[in-house]
């Protein structure tokens, strides 16, 4: 029995037909082929499936792709826009906050839906917005650092 | 020599693909006609296999493949060949593989796995080390005797006994005798996850006609694992294909086969179709490879100024159901129990056990995350004992240049009181405790390290020029995090004289890329570096003879660099591309270079006679400073600050160094305080990660990375290696700390809220009761 939906992702329109029990990551990363976002866990616990829904992150095991149904999805490979890098895509190269790279779609994503919220997010914000990600490689110092620089290289002012 | 790329912080290579979400991993991999894997795993630590009933799993639609052991006959295991490919007979840990399906949908394949129906028949289990060294304990491998092992790891057949090592130097009882006090303490270490956020993955492929096998992986080490499962499976290595994905963390883990096995397994009967295979979270946790816990008793003989007069060690590890990499582990693991100190009589003994629990396998640091925990936690119960301080005694013992290390090698470009210094000069060490915050006590400690690399190893790589002068590198050594495109891009483009954004590093394949050992042991910048700059000196002189050639000048005249060639006035002649373009008269052609590096007869490397094997073509050498909070009334640590100076020979790229160092700080310190297996019979409990803790950012202390470079006079442009020695001194630095703040010594892993509490409640037991006595004693 599948469900008919629609949803945007990435400004892009979907008609689709989904079974009651699949997730939005299996739907992104084996229907529509955007396997930026990863599944590290499958129950809500690392964080790396981040994406955001109408601009909350969300992760995106735990949330059923017939509950998405005409909303909008923004995953990593719609972050960069025509002009180019985000400006947290950018601060990540520059500041080094990249190792293996499995965890940094969803820090950025997590990253932005932050700085779209709190342009000007101190330290212990950032800290606490990223918390539902895990990076093994431990790389959260440069990460943090990243964030922040970003949301400064954004204009935003505390 | 002037470098434009070697020693700055450059983009990392691999960058653009990961912040786009461009990068494939080995869970991204996807291919034509891709059938999806399940595993049936044991419930049970030991058992004997009674009946394996298969039929409800054909009754699933889509199902098409159903293997078991026998239809699996091969074992395999880079040092004891002793692990099954699927469970044949019996089952020796909860979650061992016993069967496995592949269907045409991952759903299908777990809805067919869970039809299988396996009867056991229970066998009695041991779980300790130490219990399955006696006689009477439950015998794991019955047939070990039977197994093929490499010859330098003997273990003892008809006992749990996997590999034993002993090593004697010098005369230790006559230290012991030279010694003005005597320290004899227990310690234990605990087995930790891995937990790579991409649990590991692999799709297979099998080519009937040629009895060929393709693998896609995310392994650190292609050729390793290769060269296991051509030993395995009675194949010739241009049989058996490895194309690497990007990993998504590995820390030692992903260097054997775990998900690897099951897909080449399945790959066998499905007709040509490749068979993908994704560890859960649940078999990454419970199912894969651990660090090895390690029960170590150490003997120490001191002189009353603090001199280290003899060292008596004894490791037993836990090696898990199968062995895996574990005998190098207790073997390399053991050289380092000594610190970075100057012992001059040693006996050490190093028993690797078998237990039924998950198998022990690579974690970063080898064994010396391990031992440098028993070595460090004793330096500071010594320090304390003797009043002497801490980091005193530790600059009072330790290597300096020109020093020996146990087996005669002399010690070249030791950067180690360098760190011991800064790392204490950052953390303000000597300088007054504040007073406690109501229930929060800071303390401060420290410990220091030192890690050989696997010696002698070897690299091989080819260097390709183009005829528009964009440059290909073929090299083994795939890209884990740690930067390795980037470092060997930035030495490859200072060799050849080219910018660094006209060359690529691919992804390994073992049908191109040649030997390299692997991305373990923090060997990739110093010999991947090394054939690198071998095989970019030979493109580069080629080029400049060609264009000596070409602009009929004499060679030893030109320069090359970033891509254009210059006279020796500094003068502009002509690009790299249009030389070529000139070269080859518009057809195509290619300028080819060759590499190899093995430190095999490098003088650095001469020693004792007979005692050359344990010498290391570079030693590293870090120390960690720590300073904690710690509420007593709750047993909660809060890690402030974390100063890590690490002595790497050169920084080719700082930041990645950082990354290294930071990132290993975080490892460290979620080891040590938040990770920890609940088991109950062999089984693991917490087999989730909202139950299995990692730090997270809120944990994040203050870390001040501080490079010391101390230039290795045989690697490339001075470098040494990073990768593992950052997870060793940071439980051991924690814990002294802890003692500083608190004055309770915590000598086994992990240090829990509980165990703190428990601990600091004894002690205030032990205070009030002396008190008491000195009370009611007279006078």
């Amino acid at each position: 029995m599948k469900v008919p939906i629609d949803l945007t992702v990435n400004g892009e329109r979907y008609e689709l037909e989904v079974e009651p029990r699949e997730t939005l990551v299996e739907l992104l990363r084996e229907r529509l082929h955007l396997t930026g976002t990863k599944e590290g866990c499958g129950t809500g616990d690392c964080g790396t499936c981040i994406v955001l829904v109408e601009g909350v992150p969300v992760n995106s095991c735990l949330v059923l792709a017939v509950d998405i149904k005409g909303r909008q999805v923004l995953t990593i490979e719609g972050l960069a826009g025509e002009g180019g890098l985000h400006p947290l895509q950018e601060s990540f190269l520059e500041k080094g906050a990249v190792q293996c790279g499995f965890c940094t779609p969803a820090m950025l994503m997590s990253g932005k839906a932050l700085l779209d919220r709190v342009p000007g997010a101190g330290e212990e914000e950032i800290k606490s917005a990223l918390s539902g990600v895990l990076c093994r490689c431990g790389s959260y110092k440069k990460i943090v650092e990243a964030v922040k620089a970003a949301g400064e290289k954004m204009g935003g002012k505390r | 020599m002037e470098t434009r790329y070697v020693g700055k912080s450059v983009i990392r290579v691999d960058g653009l693909e990961k912040v786009t979400g461009r990068a494939v991993y080995g869970v991204d991999v996807e291919l034509p006609g891709m059938l999806y894997g399940a595993v049936v795993r044991s419930p049970y630590a030991h058992a004997r296999i009674v009946d394996i009933d298969t039929s409800g799993a054909w009754k699933v639609a889509g199902v098409k493949a159903v293997v078991v052991g026998r239809d699996v006959p091969y074992t395999f295991g880079g040092q004891v060949k002793d692990q099954p490919f699927l469970a044949v007979e019996r089952v020796r840990y909860v979650g061992e593989p016993v069967m496995a399906v592949a269907a045409e949908t991952e759903l299908a394949a777990q809805e067919a796995a869970e039809r299988v129906r396996v009867t056991y028949e229970e066998m009695a289990a041991v779980f300790d080390p130490r219990e399955a060294l006696k006689e009477s304990a439950p015998l794991l491998h019955p047939d070990f005797g039977d197994y093929w092992h490499v010859p330098l790891y003997e273990g003892v057949a008809g006992t749990n006994v996997c590999m034993v090592r002993r090593l004697l130097l010098g005369d230790v009882e006559r230290g012991f005798a030279e010694a003005d006090e005597i320290f004899e303490d227990e310690f234990y270490i605990h087995p930790v996850a891995h937990s790579p956020m991409e649990t590991h993955a692999a799709v297979a492929q099998y080519f009937q006609p040629r009895d060929e096998y393709i693998i896609w992986s995310s392994t650190d080490r292609p050729y390793r694992l290769l060269k296991e499962l051509v030993q395995a499976l009675g194949v010739s290595l241009n049989q058996v294909r490895f194309i690497s994905a990007y990993s998504g963390g590995g820390f030692g883990g992903k260097g054997a086969m775990v998900a690897e096995i099951i897909a080449v397994a399945l790959a066998k009967f499905t007709k040509g179709r490749p068979v993908k295979v994704v560890c859960s979270r649940e078999e990454e946790l419970t199912a894969s490879q651990t660090r090895h816990a390690a029960f170590m008793k150490l003997k120490t003989g001191v002189k009353k100024d603090g001199i280290f007069t003899a060292r008596k060690a004894d490791i037993i590890w836990d090696n898990g159901a199968y062995s895996s990499l574990g005998p190098d582990v207790g073997f390399r693991g053991v050289l380092t129990i000594l610190g970075p100190y100057r012992i001059p009589h040693v006996e050490l003994l190093s028993r690797l056990v078998y237990t039924n629990k998950e198998i022990g396998g690579a974690y970063r640091g080898f064994g010396t995350t391990q031992v440098t925990w028993a070595c460090e936690v004793q330096m500071d119960m010594i320090a304390q004992k003797l009043r002497i301080d801490p980091l005193e005694i530790r600059l009072k013992n330790a290597y300096v240049d020109g020093d020996s290390y146990i087996n005669g090698q002399i010690l070249r470009t030791v950067g180690l009181k360098e760190t011991l210094k800064k790392a204490g000069r950052e953390i303000g060490w000597g300088q007054p405790k504040p007073a406690p915050r109501g229930s929060k006590f800071r303390g401060k400690g420290m410990a220091t390290m030192l890690k050989p690399t696997a010696t002698p190893t070897d690299s091989y790589c080819f260097i390709r020029v183009n005829h528009d002068a964009s440059i290909v590198i073929l090299s083994g050594a795939p890209e884990v995090g740690g930067g390795q495109k980037t470092v060997l891009s930035q030495i490859a483009a200072d060799t050849i004289g080219v910018p660094l954004s006209s060359i690529v590093i691919p992804n390994p394949d073992t049908y191109y890329t040649p030997y390299d050992m692997a991305v373990a042991s923090s060997r990739t910048t110093y010999h991947m570096g090394n054939a690198i700059r071998q095989a970019g000196q030979e493109v580069r002189q080629k080029i400049l003879q060609l264009a000596g050639k070409s602009l009929e000048t004499d060679p030893s005249r030109l320069n090359l660099s970033e891509g254009k060639i210059f006279d020796e006035g500094g003068r502009e002649l002509i690009t790299l591309q249009q030389l070529l373009n000139k070269i080859f008269g518009g057809r195509g052609g290619s300028i080819l270079g060759e590499g190899h590096h093995s430190p095999a007869g490098s003088p650095l490397l001469a020693a004792s006679p007979g005692q050359e094997a344990i010498s290391s073509i570079f030693w590293m050498f870090g120390t960690h400073a720590a300073e904690v909070e710690v509420d007593i009334e709750t047993g909660v640590v809060k890690v402030l600050k974390i100063a890590a100076a690490h002595d790497v020979g050169r920084a080719i790229h700082p930041a990645l160094c950082e990354q290294q160092i930071e990132g290993a700080v975080v490892m460290g310190l979620s080891n040590t305080l938040f990770e920890e297996f609940k088991m109950e019979k062999g089984k693991i409990l917490n087999d989730t990660l909202a139950d299995y803790k990692l730090a997270t950012t809120l944990d994040l202390p203050e870390i001040v990375t501080i490079l010391v470079e101390s230039y290795h006079e045989e690697g490339p442009f001075g470098a040494k290696g990073v990768g593992e020695p950052a997870a060793a001194p940071t439980a051991p630095a924690i814990a002294n700390a802890i003692f500083d703040a608190t004055g309770v010594r915590i000598r086994d892993l992990p240090i829990t809220p509980e165990k703190l509490l428990a601990a600091l409640k004894r002690k205030e037991q032990t205070e009030k009761l002396s008190q008491e006595e000195k009370a009611v004693r007279p006078g």
